[in-house]
Parts: structure tokens; C-alpha cells; sequence
């Protein structure tokens, strides 16, 4: 083990390991406000400074609940395996943090050293993270199992068969950007996403950001999907018997799979890094993946202030009857507008080229005026070639440029594009109004013997 | 160095989880023990340079096969082992007899005499190497490993439906 | 044909505007942001609240007017004893459903604010943290002589006696309630004036009708003396 080695590895995680949970220690606060807000009334605001009646908009709640979690009697029960009963927090915990370190983020600090600093250089990271977030089910039913009641078993099995319910569309939507990108490296997916070209602005990768959103908040068991903990139903399920740091441990594990999986959705979907002033900042890569796993987490707090509870079956129904098959079809249907739309533009582009009969540089200089260049070729040329180089934003740019000139086949791609996004637009829309009728559960509420 | 270090501790761990998991009396602790072992297996794949085997069996065999074990353990009874019941095995002469006959006449001779390269490979296996395999010399397989598993699908659902007479029964009933 | 996922979107914009209306529109708020008491004293006990309207340790008039914690025992304006509603009919004490209330009658009768003599509580407990605030007591009530106090300062560090409310603490004023309570205080003095007129003008009927029957009968006796005379 040399010392590069090591001190590569604390330069890759301790900043992870130090970014993540003050995160975590924020968005409590921010969610046990907002929510507040949300239901009209104020959330804490009188833990500021200690011993001051200072309340600094309750920003002191965070240390105030680590610091009670912290002193809290460790109870358990008297039949538990006591074994899982410590093992299960750290369980869930650790696939929790380990998951962080798959994102692309690209600290600052990487000229000052010798390797990049992203942890885990994989090249099948996507599916890397998949596999290891599947650990936190494990931890759940280890949970549920080790409590010795009846309420938490129950609760860790429901939470166990939802998790693996939701999996199958969160993998399959993911499918879709591995599709487009033709890598599983999540560097590359968001190098792939640079200038404004993120996968959630197309049909198919809108259709699967918001199928892996919904199955996202399935897997970390947020509303409206948080059954296994519903406190008011099965007092906390799988949770039950844990008081103290391990209660503290567990939560911590479920916000940091939160931001986790946002991150994720970020970098598949949502550009992952990409924004205004890059060029002259690169280091804002970074403050921009925060921020929209920020917005991501606004949205699930919001959500959580909105939508009541699914029951079992209705969660059970929407994720095998409506989720999966549409998960399906949006592969199938980004398959296909791909394979159409780059066989239009390649026939295209195959006709200017033969057309012009010179030959162009990557920049799409052409060497020498050919006799007949028609309006708007130069400008048709250099959108084929950004398509072809899967910059899908310049390439439309360009492929208006030549049309605004007057390019007749350069009209005809970009009228196929739109008519194929429109149309699959349509067909996915259709599909799951389709889909809903069907899947909607079917257990009707129980008679009562004793009605009126 | 590292990496023979890393070898010996995967295996070790890798033979300790599998030992515990035939042995323990309790089916919980014995699954949990398979799943380290499943685990172990998965860094020993990351060893050798295969990324995307070693995700997918953390994902299939941890996140699927033992979840199914545990599933299926909950349906069984004396699931902790927690009673005295003595479990004699009568033929482990015989037992002990069989395993190492089959490590000394199968599995050594086989492992001495296997050609394996000691040299690095020639390029890191990839997701798409695997892909372009899949797809071209091996599509048939993949179709038949398809159906297969949508038969098994379909057999599952229909085995836990349940038949058409049980229903009429319960509506008699 | 409703959109897919419509409903959702509705329920988001109206979470949105309420969390947006709570900034701008306090009214919205169903819980009041209160002050420290300006000496900075925290209570040691029940009886250290002052018993003089306005005066609590968190001005409960902010809170909203339908507001409410724990009973409280009614007087009207004047002394507390003298002008006490509660007769000690132990009707609340039956019906409060965790059993909070304890009750212990007087044995002799002292003269309310109305000059009738009444009974009145020698004892009147209420073990507040067993009260759930159902205000069945209140309902029940015939003389209008327990209501809701919306005071919620009430935690001591004394783990015995320490909420258990009694009598004398119980008591606050008519003005006091008119104060936190106006519209449910207004209804009561209206319901209270009206239900004393009615008996009033009952009482005035029922004298006037036995007047009438007095005079009928003495008039029928005169007939009748006159009759017996005649014949």
C-alpha cells in the first residue's frame, strides 16, 4: 500500500464523507420547515444558539436532535438478535455512502493532484450503483427480522418487496440514457450532457426521468411510498425497536440514499454538472450537480407535503401493472425514434456529402468552393456532423441555421425530428392514460356487518 | 503485492461465509453468512478486471437470490434453530469419504492441469465487448435463456393463483 | 379527459401557495409565534401563574379565539368564592371520559352571585396531564360554570403534583374568558341572559296565571255564596 495510494483515496472520499451529511444536517432543517410551511404553520424556530433565546430560524435543530439521538438509552428488545439488531444500521448505512462515490463530481481541487478525483473511476458505474443500493433492502428486512415483533416484520417485508418492486423500473429508465450514450461510465454520461443537451428535454428521456423520479422515491421509502415507515399506521415498522444513535444512524442512511439516488437522476437525466459560466468556472461543475440535487430534493419534500399514503396493493399494482410496462415501451420507443431519426439524418447527410463533392474537415471548413453549393449546405454539414457526435442542441441549432437559408432537406430532417418527438410524445402519453385504466387495484373496501 | 493480498483475504472470507452458511443452526444467520460469501465472490470477479460481472452478481445473486432465500425462509418453521433438537448424522463417514474423494480425483487434477494465462490479459473486458458477444455469436442463447425465464415468470404467477375450484370452494364455504 | 397525473399538479400548486401564503399572509398560520414574558422568569409551578386577566406568561390572546386547552372554572365580576358558578353537581366529574375531574362538595351552602345559596366545591381537582381536551365537561355543564382556557405554558419540572390543577387555580373571571374567547363568551352571556329571562318571564306567567286563577275562584266563590244566598 504506498502512500500515493492512500493519499489518494482520503483526497477522493473524505470530502464526501465531510459534504454529505452537513448536507444531510441542512435538509432536515430545510425539510422540517418547509413542510411546516407547506401545512401553515411555522416548524422549529426557537433552537438557534444555546443558551441564548436567540432562535436563528431553528437552525440549530439539527445539532439538537444529533445531540438527543446521541444520549439517547440504546433499548433491545429482550428476544432480538442482538447481532443484526447492531448490524442492520450500519448495514443500511454504509451502501448508503458508498453509492456517493459512483457520482461524477468533479472537485475543484484535481489539478493540485496526482489522479482525478472522483473515487470509483468504473466503467460499468451505473450498474455499480444499482447493485449496491439493492444492499439497502437487505438491511431493511435484517431490520424488520431482528426486532422480535410482529409490526416490524411486517413492516420489513413490505418495505423489502416494495424496494424490489420499484427496482425493475428504476434500472429499466436508466436503460434508456445507457442507450442513447452507449456507456455504463458515468463520467462519460455527463460529458455526454455538456451545452444545454440533457436527456430529460427528449420524450424518452423525459418519460424515463420521471418514471425513475417515482421509482426513486419508492426505493428510499419517501411519501407517498412510505409505508414500511408509516408512523401512523404501523407505529414506525421497521424502525420500531431502534432508539438512540442507531435510530440516528438509520435516518442518516435513508437521506444520504436521497441524495444518492438524486444524484443520479442528475447525472443521467439532468446534465450533471452542466450550466451557465462553465467555460470561465470550471469549477462550478460542482456547485450546479448540488444545486439540482438540491432542486430534486425540493421537490420530493414537497411532494411529501402533498400526496397522501399508497396502500400496499395500490403501490404493489402501480409498480408491476402501470411502471414496468411503460418503462419497457419508452426503451423500445427511444430505440426506435434513434435508429429512424439517425438513419434520416445519415441519408441526409450521405446525399450532402456526395452532393458537394469536396471533402470537409472536422470544423466543416470546405477546402475548395464546389460549383453548385446550394443555400444553407455549409450550415446542413456541420449539423450532420454535431449529430453524429451525439450533440443533439448543436445539431438542431445548426439544422435551423440551413433551413432559415432555405435548405430544403435540412426542413425535411427537422421535420421528421419534431415529428418523431411529437408522436412519441403521444404514444407515451396514450399509453399510460392506457395503462392507468389497468392498473388501477382492484381490492374494494371491506362491507361492514354492522352498517348505519 | 496488493493484489495477492486482496486474493487471500477474499478468499478467506469467501470459504469462511460459505463454511458458516452450511453449518449454523440458525437459517436467517446461515443466509445472511451466504450472502458475505456471495459478496466475497463479487470482489474476487472485481480482481480480475470483470466490473460488470462483479455488479451483477452483487445485484442478481444479493439483491434478488437472497432476498428469494429469505422469502422462502419465512415460510418455513423452527427458522432460529433455537431448539434443542439434536441432529445426528449418521453417514458422515461416508460424507467426509465422498468430499474428498471428489477434491483429490475431480477438482485437483483438473485445477493443476488447467492452461490459465499468467500474463496479463490483452485488453480489459468491457460492457460492450459483451454486448457485441451476446448479440452476435451468442443471440440464440440469449433468446432461449429469454424464454425460459418468461416461461418460469408465467409458471410463478400461475402456481400462486392458485386453481379455479379452490375458489368455488371458499365461495360455498 | 383528465390529464394524467392532473390531480397530483393541482394538490403541488395548492401546497405551493400555501407554503408561499405563510410568509406573506400571518393570518394563515394556525399557530401564533408568542414572546417571552419581558423579566425573562420561567414558572416554577401552576400556582405561580398570576391569576389577573391579561397577565399570563405567554399572551394568549394571540392565539386564535377558538383556541383550546384545559378547562377552567368560571366567576363572575367580583371575589372568586363569592361569585363562583360551579355548584358542585358532579355532573362533569361523571362524564369527563379519562376520569381527570375530582370533586368534593361542600357541606354548606354560601350565597352566589345571584343571592341564591348554593353549594360549592370544597375540592375541585383537574389532573391536566391526563385531560385530552375533549370538552365534554364543558357540554355538560348546566350552570355554564367550566369552560376552555387557552393557556399551554403549563410544564413544571415537578413530576408529582406538578399538573395537577387545583380549585383556586382554576378560577378565572368572566372577563377573562370574554377576553381569550369573545364570540364563544358573547354566545354564552347571550345564551345565559336569555335562559334567565325566559324563566323570569315563565315565573311572571305562571304568577299572573295563578292570579287570574285566585281571582277566577274567588269569584266563583263569591257566585256561589251569592247563589247559596239567593236560594
Amino acid at each position: 500500500m504506498s502512500f500515493e495510494l492512500i493519499k489518494d483515496i482520503l483526497i477522493a472520499t473524505v470530502p464526501l464523507l465531510v459534504i454529505f451529511p452537513s448536507l444531510f444536517a441542512f435538509t432536515t432543517w430545510m425539510e422540517r420547515k418547509a413542510l411546516a410551511r407547506i401545512q401553515n404553520r411555522i416548524g422549529p424556530n426557537k433552537t438557534g444558539i444555546p443558551c441564548t433565546r436567540i432562535g436563528l430560524f431553528g437552525l440549530g435543530q439539527p445539532a439538537a436532535d444529533g445531540i438527543k439521538m446521541i444520549f439517547k438509552e440504546d433499548i433491545v428488545p429482550r428476544g432480538a438478535d442482538r447481532l443484526f439488531h447492531l448490524l442492520a444500521p450500519i448495514l443500511a448505512l454504509i451502501p448508503a455512502m458508498l453509492i456517493l462515490c459512483f457520482l461524477p463530481l468533479e472537485f475543484p481541487w484535481g489539478k493540485f493532484m496526482s489522479a482525478p478525483v472522483q473515487a470509483f473511476l468504473l466503467d460499468s458505474a451505473v450498474i455499480f450503483f444499482f447493485a449496491i443500493s439493492g444492499l439497502t433492502t437487505l438491511a431493511i428486512f435484517m431490520a424488520g427480522w431482528a426486532s422480535r415483533n410482529k409490526y416490524s416484520l411486517l413492516g420489513g417485508m413490505r418495505a423489502v418487496a416494495q424496494m424490489v418492486s420499484y427496482e425493475i423500473p428504476l434500472v429499466l429508465s436508466a436503460v434508456v440514457v445507457v442507450m442513447m450514450v452507449g456507456s455504463l461510465n458515468a463520467k462519460e454520461i455527463a460529458d455526454a450532457q455538456t451545452g444545454f443537451n440533457w436527456f430529460v428535454f427528449t420524450p424518452w428521456g423525459l418519460a424515463a426521468f420521471v418514471i425513475f423520479f417515482i421509482a426513486a422515491l419508492a426505493e428510499t421509502n419517501r411519501s407517498p411510498f412510505d409505508l414500511p415507515e408509516a408512523e401512523s399506521e404501523i407505529i414506525a415498522g421497521y424502525f420500531t425497536e431502534y432508539s438512540g444513535f442507531k435510530f440516528a444512524l438509520f435516518f442518516l442512511g435513508e437521506y444520504i440514499a436521497m441524495f444518492a439516488i438524486s444524484g443520479l437522476a442528475v447525472t443521467l437525466f439532468l446534465g450533471a454538472g452542466d450550466g451557465p459560466f462553465l467555460t470561465s468556472a470550471p469549477w462550478l461543475s460542482v456547485v450546479w450537480f448540488i444545486v439540482k440535487i438540491f432542486g430534486l430534493i425540493a421537490v420530493m419534500i414537497w411532494l411529501r407535503g402533498t400526496l397522501p399514503r399508497l396502500r400496499v396493493d395500490q403501490l404493489m399494482a402501480f409498480a408491476w401493472k402501470f411502471l414496468l410496462p411503460i418503462s419497457i415501451f419508452n426503451i423500445l420507443l427511444a430505440g426506435l425514434s434513434h435508429f429512424a431519426l439517425d438513419a434520416r439524418v445519415a441519408a441526409t447527410s450521405d446525399a450532402i456529402l456526395y452532393s458537394i463533392h469536396a471533402p470537409h474537415t472536422h470544423s466543416g471548413a470546405v477546402n475548395h468552393a464546389p460549383p453548385k453549393l446550394v443555400a444553407g449546405q455549409k450550415e446542413a454539414v456541420m449539423g450532420a456532423l454535431h449529430y453524429t457526435d451525439k450533440n443533439w442542441v448543436g445539431a438542431m441549432e445548426w439544422f435551423f441555421k440551413a433551413a432559415l437559408k432555405g435548405h430544403v432537406q435540412s426542413r425535411s430532417i427537422l421535420a421528421w425530428w419534431f415529428g418523431i418527438w411529437a408522436m412519441g410524445l403521444t404514444v407515451l402519453y396514450v399509453m399510460a392514460k392506457g395503462l392507468d385504466n389497468v392498473s388501477r387495484s382492484e381490492v374494494k373496501p371491506r362491507e361492514y356487518l354492522y352498517a348505519e | 503485492m496488493t493484489q495477492e493480498i486482496t486474493f487471500w483475504v477474499l478468499a478467506v472470507i469467501a470459504v469462511l461465509g460459505a463454511l458458516v452458511a452450511v453449518r449454523r443452526r440458525n437459517l436467517i444467520h446461515g443466509v445472511f453468512a451466504l450472502m458475505i460469501f456471495f459478496a466475497a465472490l463479487s470482489g474476487l470477479f472485481l480482481l480480475l478486471l470483470a466490473e460488470f460481472i462483479a455488479a451483477v452478481q452483487i445485484l442478481v445473486y444479493i439483491g434478488a437470490v437472497g432476498i428469494l432465500l429469505l422469502f422462502a425462509i419465512m415460510l418455513t418453521e423452527r427458522v432460529t434453530g433455537d431448539d434443542a433438537r439434536d441432529i445426528t448424522s449418521r453417514g458422515s463417514f461416508w460424507g467426509w469419504a465422498a468430499a474428498l474423494a471428489v477434491l483429490v480425483f475431480l477438482l485437483l487434477p483438473a485445477i493443476q492441469s488447467a492452461d490459465l494465462a499468467q500474463t496479463a490479459q490483452p485488453h480489459i473486458p468491457s460492457v460492450k465487448a459483451l454486448g457485441h458477444k451476446l448479440m452476435e455469436p451468442y443471440v440464440v442463447t440469449l433468446e432461449v435463456l429469454a424464454l425460459l425465464l418468461t416461461a418460469a415468470l408465467i409458471g410463478a404467477v400461475a402456481a400462486s393463483q392458485g386453481g379455479e375450484k379452490t375458489k368455488e370452494d371458499s365461495d360455498d364455504a | 379527459m383528465s390529464i394524467l397525473g392532473g390531480g397530483i399538479f393541482k394538490g403541488m400548486a395548492v401546497t405551493l401557495r400555501n407554503f408561499v401564503g405563510s410568509y406573506f399572509y400571518k393570518e394563515r398560520l394556525t399557530t401564533n409565534d408568542y414572546e417571552w414574558r419581558p423579566d425573562g422568569a420561567l414558572p416554577q409551578s401552576i400556582g405561580d401563574y398570576p391569576k389577573e386577566e391579561g397577565e399570563q406568561l405567554s399572551d394568549t390572546t394571540t392565539v386564535n379565539h377558538y383556541s383550546r386547552n384545559f378547562p377552567m372554572l368560571l366567576h363572575d365580576t367580583g371575589e372568586p368564592m363569592d361569585t363562583i358558578r360551579c355548584v358542585a353537581c358532579k355532573i362533569c366529574e361523571r362524564e369527563c371520559p379519562p376520569q381527570c375531574i375530582y370533586i368534593e362538595k361542600s357541606t354548606e351552602k354560601i350565597e352566589n352571585a345571584d343571592g341564591k345559596p348554593q353549594f360549592y366545591p370544597a375540592k375541585f381537582d383537574i389532573d391536566v396531564s391526563v385531560c385530552m381536551s375533549c370538552q365534554i365537561c364543558v357540554e355538560v355543564c348546566p350552570f355554564d360554570a367550566i369552560v376552555m382556557n387557552s393557556q399551554f405554558e403549563l410544564s413544571t419540572p415537578d413530576r408529582f403534583g406538578g399538573l395537577l390543577v387545583r380549585r383556586d387555580d382554576l378560577l378565572k373571571s368572566n372577563d377573562y374568558y370574554h377576553k381569550i374567547h369573545p364570540q364563544e363568551a358573547a354566545t354564552r352571556d347571550q345564551k345565559m341572559a336569555d335562559d334567565k329571562a325566559a324563566k323570569e318571564a315563565k315565573k311572571k306567567a305562571a304568577a299572573e296565571k295563578a292570579k287570574a286563577a285566585a281571582e277566577a275562584k274567588a269569584k266563583a266563590e263569591a257566585e256561589n255564596e251569592s247563589k247559596e244566598d239567593a236560594e
